[in-house]
Parts: structure tokens; C-alpha cells; sequence
């Protein structure tokens, strides 16, 4: 009787020390569940902070492709200061050619008025040789009909 | 037998489909098709996206006969649908649209020049701002209509041949329009004059004359432009009018978008095409349709998990994308 009695007392010992064990098992297991959960929390928190990253860095390549963009663009029109360079030349030449046309045309005006002055000086000694000469046919006739005709 | 005959008259006619236009209920969580019969239907895109999703899912909720011509455009507002195809603009109302025997709220005409032909409406246009929606389409004029009075406000007369896009530049507001007549127009709502003009195919880098002049698509973003059709599918920078970026693709494209850091686009052949700003082509995902017609993003902020890429055309299916990368399935008439 007394080996029974030590067997049933040791069973219900073990089958404590048994449930013991299982209690912390679970208080183990819902320990180790809370900490997965509050890292699946932060797990989603970074992906939602990532997804926000990546938002912002689309943004940002799109802005820089859109430089690049209007970069090659403008990389194909000339340079502004050598077009300005060009535009001043260009203009310092222009007026040098207006100069040079002035000076051509007052030379062309003063020749011109040379040109009449000359005519004209001509044209007035033409006309007093003509005179001259109408001048002289009269004296000739004069005489001429002076002697035909004698004394009366 | 009455019976099979009508199963054979629906596979006929899904045979000879063209879905031309979708657009997203304001909720987000359907997807309203409009093709070449004159039908739209409803899809339920949180069904077909569910993890209990079935082959029905797949199909629509609702079809019903909208309009006797094709149903070439669509735009929802934050209650009704709006479709328009034959001359016509119908209104609809989301809410009641899931019901069978579901009747248009209203329905309105432009005034046409002549009413002997009535030309058909290509591009429909929301104009939050304004409260106003834009009509474009064969008669070669921008409509202006306001939604609550129903009184056509302004007519933009520029175009001489008829406008297939249009598009809206927020902050300014101008409206972008792109048809025929190969030229791009920019109108100023406010003084409802053309603004600025760009005759794409006039510029050597883009023009393609064996594909014809005309503007298919049209999408703007601010200060840019994205158009294609006959001539290459260009970027454009607006305010100085010049051609930036030449995407290399022979196919006229019929539908283009901007996205995130991206150019989306379809047209002729069966992929939708991702693009960089750069010109480089990021991907190429292909569709179950011969060739697209119509692309649209669910960006509905009320659900997110709604969130997807729908393309359809020259066939009976919309492919729906959830990721941008590959099809994930497809929803059918």
C-alpha cells in the first residue's frame, strides 16, 4: 500500500511539475507573439515610409529628366555670348559700310555739282562764241552792203 | 434552339468588339466599359480583385444599351457617368447604374452647325473648375457645356478637320485639343481664344507623312506635352513649343498618360508601353487585345486596393494591371 501511495503521489508530482511547465510554455508563447506582432506593426510603418521615398525619388527623376530634356535642347542652339559676340561685329560692320556709303555719296554730290558747273560754265562760253559770231556775220554784212552801195 | 442561337449571336458580337472607352466610378471600385455597339457595363473591380475571386467576377455586373452608336468617350463626375459616342452626351447616375433597367438622367446635343448630319463625339472633358464639361469631335469644335444648367457656353472654333483628344492644363486653365488637322491647340477658357498652336508634323523630328498627320492622343502635365498618332509620339516642352524627346516606337499610339515619373502608352500592337522622360522605353507589358485604345488608372483615393491599370481596345476584355509590370488578368464583356 505505502509503494502505491508513493507512486500516486509521484505522478501527481509530475503531472504539476507538467502543467507548471506548460503554463509558462504559453505565458512564453504569448510573449514572443506580442513582440512578432509589434514588429509586423513596424514592418509596415517602414514600408509605408519607404513607399513615400520612393514617391519623392520618382518626383525627383522626373524633375531631372525634365532638365536633361530641355537641356539637350538648348545645348543645340548657339551659345548666347558668342551670338552677341556676332550680333556686335555684325553691327560694327554694318555701320562701317553706312560710312563708307556716306562718304561715296557726298563725293558723287560734289562731283555732280562739279559736273554742272563745268556744263554750265561751257554751255555760257558756247553761247557768247555763238554771240560773237552772230556779232561778227552782222559787222561783215554791214560792210559788205556799205560797199555795194556807194556814194549816193 | 432560340436559345444557342442567342449564344452564338453574343460570341459573334464579342468577336467583333471594340471597347473604346472606360472610365472609374468615383468610389473606385468599378469599372465602366463603353464599345462599339453602344453597350457599356459595369465591372466590379473589388470582386474581380479579391482573393475569393471567381471566373463571374471576371464578367460584368451590368450591361445595358447606352447609346445607338459606338460609345466613344466616357468621364465620370463625383455621382454620374457620362458617356457620349453618337452626337450625344447621356448622363448617368453610378448609384442606380448597378440596377437591371437602369434609364439615363439627361441627355444633351451641342448646337450643331447643320442639323442634317449629326457628327459624332470623340473626347469628353471635365473642367472641375468651371463645373463644365468639354465636347469634341467630328464638327471640328470645342463645346462648352455646364453641368449644372445644362446650357452650352462656349464654342472654340479653330480646327479644320474633326478633334479626336482632348486635354487639361490645371493650373492656367487652358484646354489642349489634338485631331485631324495634325495640329495641337491650346485654348484659354477664359477668353475662350486659341492661345498657342503646334503643328506637330511641320517639325522634321517627329513627322512620319506615310502615317498621315493626325493627333491620336494628347496627355499634359503642366509645363509638357505628350502626343502622338501619325507623326512620332513626341514630348513637348509648351511654353516654348519645341519637340524634346522622340519615343522610338513605329506604332501610331491611340492613348497616352502621364505617370508618376513615367509615359504610359498603347496604341497599335498588343503592349502598353512604359517610357522615361529620357526617351528610353522601361518596359513593354503585353496585353491580351490585338490593339489598345483606351488606358485608365484607378487613382480613386477611396480605394486604394482598387488600385490598377486598365487597358482595352480591339477586343472584348479590359486586361487589368495591378502592378505595372505584367497582366494579371483580364475582365470580359
Amino acid at each position: 500500500m505505502l509503494s502505491t501511495l508513493s507512486q500516486c503521489e509521484f505522478s501527481m508530482g509530475k503531472t504539476l511539475l507538467v502543467y507548471d511547465m506548460n503554463l509558462r510554455e504559453m505565458e512564453n508563447y504569448e510573449k514572443i507573439y506580442k513582440e512578432i506582432e509589434c514588429s509586423i506593426a513596424g514592418a509596415h510603418e517602414k514600408i509605408a515610409e519607404c513607399k513615400k521615398q520612393i514617391l519623392q525619388a520618382k518626383r525627383i527623376r522626373k524633375n531631372r529628366q525634365e532638365y536633361d530634356a530641355l537641356a539637350k535642347v538648348i545645348q543645340h542652339h548657339p551659345d548666347r555670348h558668342e551670338t552677341l559676340k556676332e550680333l556686335e561685329a555684325l553691327g560694327k560692320e554694318l555701320e562701317h559700310l553706312s560710312h563708307i556709303k556716306e562718304s561715296v555719296e557726298d563725293k558723287l554730290e560734289l562731283r555732280r555739282k562739279q559736273f554742272h558747273v563745268l556744263l554750265s560754265t561751257i554751255h555760257e562760253l558756247q553761247q557768247t562764241l555763238e554771240n560773237d559770231e552772230k556779232l561778227s556775220e552782222v559787222e561783215d554784212a554791214q560792210e559788205a552792203s556799205m560797199e555795194t552801195d556807194p556814194k549816193p | 434552339k432560340p436559345h444557342r442561337f442567342t449564344e452564338v449571336f453574343q460570341a459573334l458580337q464579342r468577336l467583333h468588339m471594340t471597347i473604346f472607352s472606360q472610365s472609374v466610378s468615383p468610389c473606385g471600385k468599378f469599372l465602366a466599359a463603353g464599345n462599339n455597339y453602344g453597350q457599356i457595363a459595369i465591372f466590379s473591380l473589388s470582386a474581380a480583385l479579391s482573393s475569393e475571386a471567381k471566373e463571374e467576377s471576371k464578367k460584368p455586373v451590368v450591361t445595358f444599351q447606352a447609346h445607338d452608336g459606338p460609345v466613344y468617350s466616357m468621364v465620370s463626375t463625383d455621382r454620374h457617368l457620362l458617356s457620349a459616342g453618337d452626337g450625344e452626351v447621356k448622363a448617368w447616375l453610378w448609384a442606380e447604374m448597378l440596377k437591371k433597367g437602369c434609364k439615363e438622367l439627361w441627355h444633351r446635343q451641342p448646337p450643331y452647325r447643320t442639323s442634317l448630319e449629326v457628327p459624332e463625339i470623340n473626347a469628353l472633358l471635365l473642367v472641375p473648375k468651371e463645373n463644365s464639361l468639354i465636347l469634341a469631335g467630328g464638327d471640328c469644335q470645342l463645346h462648352t457645356m455646364d453641368l449644372e444648367t445644362g446650357t452650352f457656353t462656349r464654342v472654340l472654333r479653330g480646327h479644320t478637320d474633326y478633334i479626336h483628344c482632348l486635354a487639361l492644363r490645371e493650373r492656367s486653365p487652358e484646354v489642349l485639343s489634338g485631331g485631324e488637322d495634325g495640329a495641337v491647340r491650346l485654348w484659354d477658357l477664359r477668353t475662350a481664344k486659341e492661345v498657342q498652336t503646334i503643328e506637330v508634323y511641320k517639325h522634321e523630328e517627329c513627322s512620319r507623312p506615310h502615317n498621315g498627320r493626325w493627333i491620336g492622343c494628347l496627355a499634359t502635365d503642366s509645363d509638357w506635352m505628350v502626343c502622338g498618332g501619325g507623326p512620332a509620339l513626341t514630348l513637348w516642352h509648351l511654353r516654348s513649343s519645341t519637340p524634346t524627346t522622340v519615343f522610338p516606337i513605329r506604332a501610331p499610339q491611340k492613348h497616352v498618360t502621364f505617370y508618376q515619373d513615367l509615359i504610359l502608352s498603347a496604341g497599335q500592337g498588343r503592349c502598353v508601353n512604359q517610357w522615361q522622360l529620357s526617351g528610353e522605353l522601361k518596359a513593354q507589358v503585353p496585353g491580351s487585345s490585338p490593339g489598345l485604345l483606351s488606358l485608365s488608372l484607378n487613382q480613386q483615393p477611396a480605394a486604394p486596393e482598387c488600385k490598377v491599370l486598365t487597358a482595352a481596345g480591339n477586343s472584348c476584355r479590359v486586361d487589368v494591371f495591378t502592378n505595372l509590370g505584367y497582366r494579371a488578368f483580364s475582365l470580359s464583356f
